[in-house]
């Protein structure tokens, strides 16, 4: 964070590089033989040839040797101490909101990004998409060029093109764009839409918050912004609303850290607020909340009203619902939901998925604005960038225009409609018959290859940009390196549109911003730089009545109630959102947060539906097959394996999207099934479908293969009752009414360390720090950003489905998810397992060549370079964290492809990159611990770092902050003060292996009428 | 009162009455004529087996050892199960010949060669699999205490490294006693065969020998210093090789009961694997008067005691599991029994628990094929044995979530069907090169050798020399 107030120099000394054309001529021009290297892709030369100073290579003017592939900073730019790592801020966009980073730079690249703490959107922490977004940078499958007809061209030609073809601007054009928040972006749209008079300009999201936006268009006469404040919130009820995944939510990072915070328990005087899920799918929110309900997508409307009607017997305002009887009007939730409610007025949050309709969302506005939440818990924002219409609803309207031969341009901006788009449009056809189409995208994606032009798009972490977070929190995107494959961003496309012009984006943002800014604009403008986020800036809440009917806006779910038979829900991937991310192998290896599932999407069915279809939803622990099941919707068919999800509700199949790609990448492609065509404008989210076993099945890779905890006490939970009676309702004593044997002789012998032990229990000198790390399962919904995290920053090679269906994931922290209770209506715990860094480490003790050894601060070190690869310690590690290089995965996941050098920029220098036939596991990150050391050491003359400045990745990347780490030996650090709470435990303490890692027992907060969904207490075993 | 006992004289251990002349003929012959077809016929398919190894090793050295089933958490497959099978294999040899030395049991004087033989060449094929075993097979020599400029030492901690140690050790032991015992016969080999060659080649490994007294008394002297030198490494090898397991503190694993069970096991799988091969030898070779169904009866007899021993550790490690109250302990064992791998467990149990049970049968353990089939089903026994061990501990033991099923590939079936190509092309080797059976020795064990003329209460009694067929008219007359 120091290492924050270099950068407004270095990045302005950077831009003036990249800007130096006669700089480049005289590069060409001294190597004809290399001359295609600076206008050809990246190459690390180039890349260096930009970070390092121009003098740097004029020296080399008259050298004629071969292609040099690594240059020397002969002369060091500013700023730059080799082996130092600087931090920058900036944002990542997503949709139409963008989240605060620091972005860690090695050696001039990026390559890693941490949450910035200053920003409110992210307040330190980070989602998976943010983590996974710098191997999107470094993927050489990107598109590299702008192609003509499929034809590879230069961003000159595009130039000269487009400024002969929109010389005209009277001609009828139609934008289609993604969700974008960014000012620059925005006020370039007005320009061109004020410039092309016949211009139509639509946004398309197959996931987006319109029906939220419409539903408030329903009760308040307004499109406005949701914003729900979970930290001022006792009770949390969300209707199919999975808030805390990111892909549901443009804002997850906030709202699951807000939301966390009201649950940590620090003492037995805390109080904890209350969660309810109503859902069909088992989601992470419903496995974080206090209550879980499972029922269709297509019940939640008669749930809600049901709830509307019971609430409306007690609080004004809704009339509407007053006369509503449906099947839950006697469910033993409707009473006590709304006695918890009521007597939380002002202080609880009601919230509906984006799937569900606008007259649901509505229905929600009005019971927040009936139960007064709204101007506390829940507030409404006008957006600057908001469109007056249904976007979903204009978007279709515009295709069918295009069909029709209406337009006789289509320019589409980052979006890939052949794809996502709803099946019943055509937009395929409709692409191919206009005159001209011209897309700008990341990638070579279905809607590339039908346009006429194709632009490749730069990455955030290469452009100049800005945008604004969920609430309104204005921030600069700064580039961090200078496009690796010279693409342009989509303020510079639109640039080029207007103006025909080689684009500048420093310039245009700059020329947002001169508007925003008062006072000196170059003062304000570098301390926003430097910051990450305009401290004046933010949304203000509108202040909103109910003015709709709603009752006539119910009529539709009223009168259609939910689908008889079998319904299927289509929703967007954990891991690939919409499909954005297929070409990221990190999240296609991540196994996926609730099923574990990696490099496919599945059919998610409750036992019950399973039995019914004829599958066993018994899953063999032998073998991967599963079966797999034929789904017909809307007159199309897809094959897709099911899986069999606990907890889900009966008759109802949630499908995700994103995957069934070809000719993307090498890793999106063949990967999983397209459940896009099952998708129609009347039914983009759940509709009835056709299902049956085709007999078959099909090969899935899921990192655990066994989901109960055999009552095993690997987690322990309690209520937030039973904890306050028993706050030592977490201690081996307490769990298995015994102590820990062994424990007793060591106490009579005065050793209170542990049981009694025959290894030699010297422990770390008291002069080095000591490390421990507790982990609060209170604060874990299984997000699995920690995963990403530490993959980023410990070069975790990608092995690929069929060794991950071989159990050979190579993940340092991997996230088990267990369920308990029985298997219609599980409880779901979720328990990040890293290496526990062993005191008495069982893998020490084996190794015949000592490559596992202990460290004075009290680390489990692994010695690649001694290992010889007997995975004895692997076997002999009870948590089995270790991880064996099967093959030689690094050099399979670093040398892949033509230039390899990209992948490669992704790698942490810090961190060594394991060779075939050795073991790894977590090292606590000791190449940051031990930086901190160090500089602790120079500042100081002591090792010890103080608390707080050294950060495990998984630890910083945790949205909940559930990870605490530090120095065991400073009584005050945050790690210590939770290994002294009272729910401290360690995982199989009576093998007295003594762990340095620990867990803080779950606690949940149930409802005493409302018995939980699982009645077995895991502390009792 | 009296009781008076009926004096039941130990079977003959030659049958057919053979004189020394006909024995010394018998062994050596089969050096010395020409090599018969069948030899080469085995010796090519054993080849093409060695062959299978070395490739599969060397594509293993060239992939890694992802071309194997492992993952994690089965870390160890069916390398580390067929080294311990088939070091276990390699203890019949060595408590053969020493052990029944030591306490003096003359009927191992007819299989003793041919049982070190075994050992010597079930250890080569044992020790191939901790060597390849491991992640960087370059680097392997790191378990070695070698010198070096870094002082970096091995873990003496380390089961792995005791393992180094047990089993190089036993295989020189092993490889020394052999050889001294083989000296005498080698030089009668030396003496008769024709050949320039093979009498040069004889010649020098028989160092010599002329079969002075001197020789006699130097060599009874080193053999029995041998013999006391190797008894003790029967017990330590399979015990040593057992704490890889007991020393782990995995379910299954850590149990006290191993080092025991492990050399019975052991003692078990190699008395069936001399069997299966003495009841082909001594049929293709025409051994049957050295190799007697009272050797096999005696061999049976360890089957089934040894069988048994392993029965009941198989018992006694479930009620200890249970008896422990240890709830990863007791789990570990309900799984091995009725968990995913029942099915090996079951084979495990049927084959060396209940298979060797016949043996109580006089006329089954003398019946000779009976006695094959059964050699055949306790190695396979045996093997699953290990293989039960080893997989179902790691594969369901703490953690729920990182349980895992281990199936092998190709390349483990490959690999391991390849150690029988070099076992054989060795075994063959051995067959066709140097004298089976320990002619020297096996004089010293006859009938004929023993000429005492009275009897136990020292009354005179004329020698009763079986009269061999063609001469009894003669006698008569």
């Amino acid at each position: 964070m120091s290492d924050q107030s270099n950068q407004t120099t270095y990045w302005k000394s950077l831009n003036e590089l990249a800007q130096n054309k006669e700089y480049e001529k005289y590069v060409e021009r001294e190597f004809p033989e290399n001359a295609s290297e600076m206008t050809d892709q990246v190459s690390r030369r180039s890349f260096l040839r930009v970070m390092g100073a121009s003098i740097a290579l004029a020296g080399f003017a008259s050298c004629r040797k071969p292609v040099q592939k690594i240059l020397p900073f002969s002369r060091m730019p500013e700023d730059i101490v080799l082996g130092e790592p600087l931090f920058y801020a900036s944002a990542m966009p997503f949709q139409d909101s963008v989240t605060g980073l620091l972005v860690e730079n090695n050696e001039g690249r990026p390559r890693k990004v941490e949450g910035n703490r200053e920003h409110p959107s992210s307040g330190g922490g980070t989602n998976i998409y943010h983590q996974a977004s710098v191997l999107n940078l470094y993927d050489p499958d990107r598109s590299r060029s702008p192609l003509r007809g499929g034809e590879q061209a230069t961003l000159a030609d595009f130039v000269l093109f487009a400024e002969e073809h929109f010389a005209d601007r009277n001609q009828p054009i139609l934008f289609i764009d993604e969700a974008s928040s960014s000012p620059t972006y925005h006020r370039l749209k007005e320009q061109i839409l004020e410039e092309f008079p016949n211009a139509e300009w639509v946004t398309y999201e197959p996931f987006s918050d319109n029906n939220a936006l419409e539903g408030t268009q329903i009760a308040f006469g307004q499109r406005l912004r949701t914003v729900n404040h979970y930290d001022r919130a006792n009770i949390v009820l969300s209707l199919d609303n999975d808030f805390m995944s990111p892909q549901n939510n443009k804002n997850s990072v906030e709202d699951t850290y807000k939301i966390a915070e009201t649950r940590k328990v620090s003492s037995t005087d805390d109080e904890m607020s209350r969660i309810y899920c109503v859902e069909n799918s088992f989601s992470n929110t419903g496995s974080f909340a206090d209550h879980r309900l499972r029922v269709k997508t297509s019940q939640i409307p008669s749930f809600l009203y049901a709830l509307a009607a019971r609430l409306s017997q007690d609080v004004d305002g809704l009339s509407s619902f007053e006369e509503i009887s449906n099947d839950f009007s006697d469910h033993e939730w409707i009473d006590i939901l709304a006695d918890d409610l009521l007597e939380n007025t002002e202080n609880s949050v009601i919230t509906a998925g984006s799937q569900h309709s606008p007259a649901v969302h509505a229905a929600v506005a009005a019971i927040n604005m009936a139960l007064g939440n709204i101007g506390n818990t829940v507030t409404y924002h006008e957006l600057p960038f908001g469109s007056d219409r249904n976007e979903n609803e204009s978007f279709t309207a515009a295709i069918n225009d295009l069909n029709s031969g209406t337009y006789s341009t289509a320019v589409i901006l980052g979006t890939n409609p052949v794809y996502t788009a709803p099946a019943n449009l055509n937009i395929q056809q409709a692409l191919e018959s206009v005159e001209t189409a011209i897309n700008l995208s990341d990638y070579v994606t279905e809607t590339s290859r039908l346009s006429n032009w194709h632009v490749n798009r730069a990455h955030f972490l290469e452009t100049w940009g800005d945008g604004l977070s969920y609430t309104g929190q204005r921030s600069i995107i700064q580039p961090q390196i200078q496009p690796l494959f010279g693409g342009i961003s989509e303020i510079e496309f639109l640039d080029i549109i207007l103006n025909g012009d080689d684009p500048v984006g420093y310039d245009l943002v700059r020329e947002t911003w001169a508007d925003v800014i008062d006072g000196d604009f170059e003062d304000q403008w570098e301390q926003i730089l430097h910051d990450g986020i305009d401290p004046d800036s933010g949304f203000e809440a509108t202040s909103v009545s109910l003015t709709g009917d709603l009752s006539a806006a119910i009529q539709d779910d009223l009168a259609n109630g939910p689908i008889d038979g079998i319904e299927i829900s289509i929703k967007p991937d954990n891991k690939l959102f919409d499909g954005r991310y297929a070409n990221n192998s990190w999240l296609q290896e991540l196994p996926e947060s609730m099923t574990k599932v990696t490099w496919d999407n599945v059919a998610l069915m409750s036992p019950a539906t399973a039995r019914n279809l004829g599958i066993d939803p018994e899953r063999s622990f032998s073998s991967d097959d599963v079966p797999v099941v034929r789904i017909t919707a809307n007159g199309t068919t897809i094959e897709i394996a099911a899986w069999v999800q606990p907890g889900h509700a009966d008759d109802s199949i949630t499908l995700t999207t994103g995957y069934g790609r070809e000719n993307i990448g090498r890793v999106a492609d063949g990967v999983g099934v397209d459940t896009y065509p099952l998708r129609t404008t009347s039914n983009m989210f759940f509709q009835s479908a056709e299902v049956e076993a085709t007999g078959t099945t099909y090969e899935i890779a899921c990192t655990q293969d066994h989901q109960s905890l055999e009552g095993r006490d690997m987690i322990r939970t309690a209520s937030l009752e039973e904890y306050k009676e028993n706050p030592d309702f977490a201690t081996y004593q307490s769990v298995h009414g015994y102590q820990v044997p062994g424990l007793e002789e060591a106490e009579a012998e005065g050793d209170s360390k542990g049981p009694i032990s025959l290894f030699d229990e010297s422990y770390g000198p008291d002069y080095e720090p000591q490390w421990g790390m507790a982990i609060d399962l209170n604060s874990c919904f299984g997000c699995g950003v920690c995963t990403i995290a530490c993959q980023a920053e410990n070069n975790i090679p990608v092995v690929g489905k069929r060794e991950v269906a071989r159990r050979r994931v190579m993940h340092w922290i991997r996230n088990d998810r267990y369920y308990a209770g029985d298997e219609e209506n599980p409880d779901a715990y979720h328990q990040p397992v890293p290496c526990m860094h062993c005191e008495l480490a069982p893998c020490e003790q084996v190794c015949p060549v000592a490559a596992t050894t202990h460290s004075d601060d009290g680390m489990n070190q692994m010695t690649y370079n001694r290992c010889i690869g007997t995975r004895y310690c692997a076997n002999n590690c009870p948590y089995k964290v270790r991880r064996f290089n099967f093959f030689n995965y690094s050099k399979e996941y670093l040398t892949t492809g033509d230039d390899p050098e990209i992948i490669q920029m992704a790698m942490n220098p810090d961190v060594t990159v394991r060779f075939r036939g050795v073991m790894e596991k977590c090292t606590y990150c000791v190449q940051r611990v031990n930086r901190a050391k160090i500089k602790a050491k120079n500042e100081t003359g002591s090792p010890k770092p103080v608390d707080g400045s050294v950060e495990t990745a998984c630890q910083q990347a945790c949205p909940t902050k559930a990870i605490s780490f530090g120095d065991l030996t400073d009584r005050n650090s945050t790690v210590s003060q939770h290994k002294m709470d009272s729910r401290n435990y360690t995982m199989l303490e009576e093998l007295n292996v003594r762990p340095r890692t620990s867990y803080l027992a779950k606690l949940s907060n149930p409802h005493t009428e409302l018995k939980p969904s699982n009645q077995e207490n895991h502390s009792q075993h | 009162m009296s009781k008076t006992y009926e004096y039941v004289p130990e079977p003959a251990l030659v049958k057919g009455n053979h004189d020394f002349k006909d024995i010394t003929a018998m062994i050596t012959d089969i050096n010395i004529r020409p090599t018969p077809k069948g030899w080469y016929v085995a010796f090519g398919i054993a080849n093409m087996l060695l062959l299978l190894l070395l490739g599969s090793i060397g594509y293993l050295v060239w992939e890694g050892t992802g071309i194997w089933g492992l993952n994690s958490p089965v870390g160890w497959g069916w390398a580390i199960i067929n080294f311990v099978w088939w070091v276990g294999i390699g203890h019949a040899g060595t408590l053969i010949s020493a052990i029944l030395f030591l306490f003096r049991q003359g009927w191992r004087t007819a299989i003793n060669r041919f049982a070190e033989a075994m050992t010597i060449f079930a250890v080569m094929c044992a020790g191939i699999f901790p060597a390849i075993h491991v992640g960087r097979i370059w680097v392997v020599y790191w378990m070695f205490p070698l010198p070096n400029q870094m002082l970096m030492w091995p873990n003496f901690n380390s089961p792995l490294l005791w393992d180094v140690f047990a089993v190089s050790t036993y295989f020189t032991v092993s490889l020394l006693f052999w050889y001294v015992g083989l000296v005498p016969d080698l030089a009668t080999v030396r003496d008769r065969i024709k050949s320039k060659i093979g009498k040069m080649a004889y010649g020098v490994f028989a160092l010599g020998w002329r079969g002075s007294n001197r020789h006699w008394w130097n060599y009874e002297k080193s053999y029995m210093i041998l013999a006391g030198l190797a008894t003790p490494l029967v017990l330590s090898v399979h015990t040593i090789v057992s704490f890889d397991f007991a020393v782990s503190i995995i379910p299954g694993w850590h149990t006290t009961i191993f080092p025991p069970y492990f050399v019975a096991g052991a003692v078990f799988s190699g008395f069936a694997m001399v069997l299966s091969l003495m009841i082909i030898c001594r049929k293709i070779y025409g051994l049957e008067d050295i190799m007697t169904i009272d050797h096999m009866e005696k061999m049976n007899i360890v089957v089934l005691v040894t069988g048994t021993m392993v029965g009941f550790a198989y018992i006694m490690e479930q009620f200890i599991a249970w008896y422990s109250g240890v709830e990863y302990e007791k789990f570990i064992f309900m799984m091995r029994a009725a968990g995913p791998y029942a099915w090996a467990y079951w084979i495990m149990f049927a084959c060396n628990v209940f298979s060797p049970q016949f043996f109580w049968s006089k006329k089954l353990r003398r019946n000779v094929t009976f006695t094959f089939i059964i050699s055949i089903i306790v190695n396979i026994g045996m093997w699953f044995e290990r293989f039960v061990i080893t997989v179902t501990s790691l594969s369901t033991d703490f953690l729920p979530s990182s349980w895992g099923y281990y199936s092998p590939t190709i390349w483990d079936v490959a690999t391991y069907v390849g150690t029988f190509g070099l076992f054989f092309t060795f075994f063959l080797l051995f067959l066709r090169f140097l004298p089976m059976v320990a002619v020297a020795e096996l004089k010293g064990v006859m009938p004929q050798a023993d000429p005492h003329n009275y009897d136990e209460d020292g009354e005179f009694v004329p020698p009763k020399v079986e009269v061999p067929e063609p001469y009894k008219n003669q006698t008569n007359q």
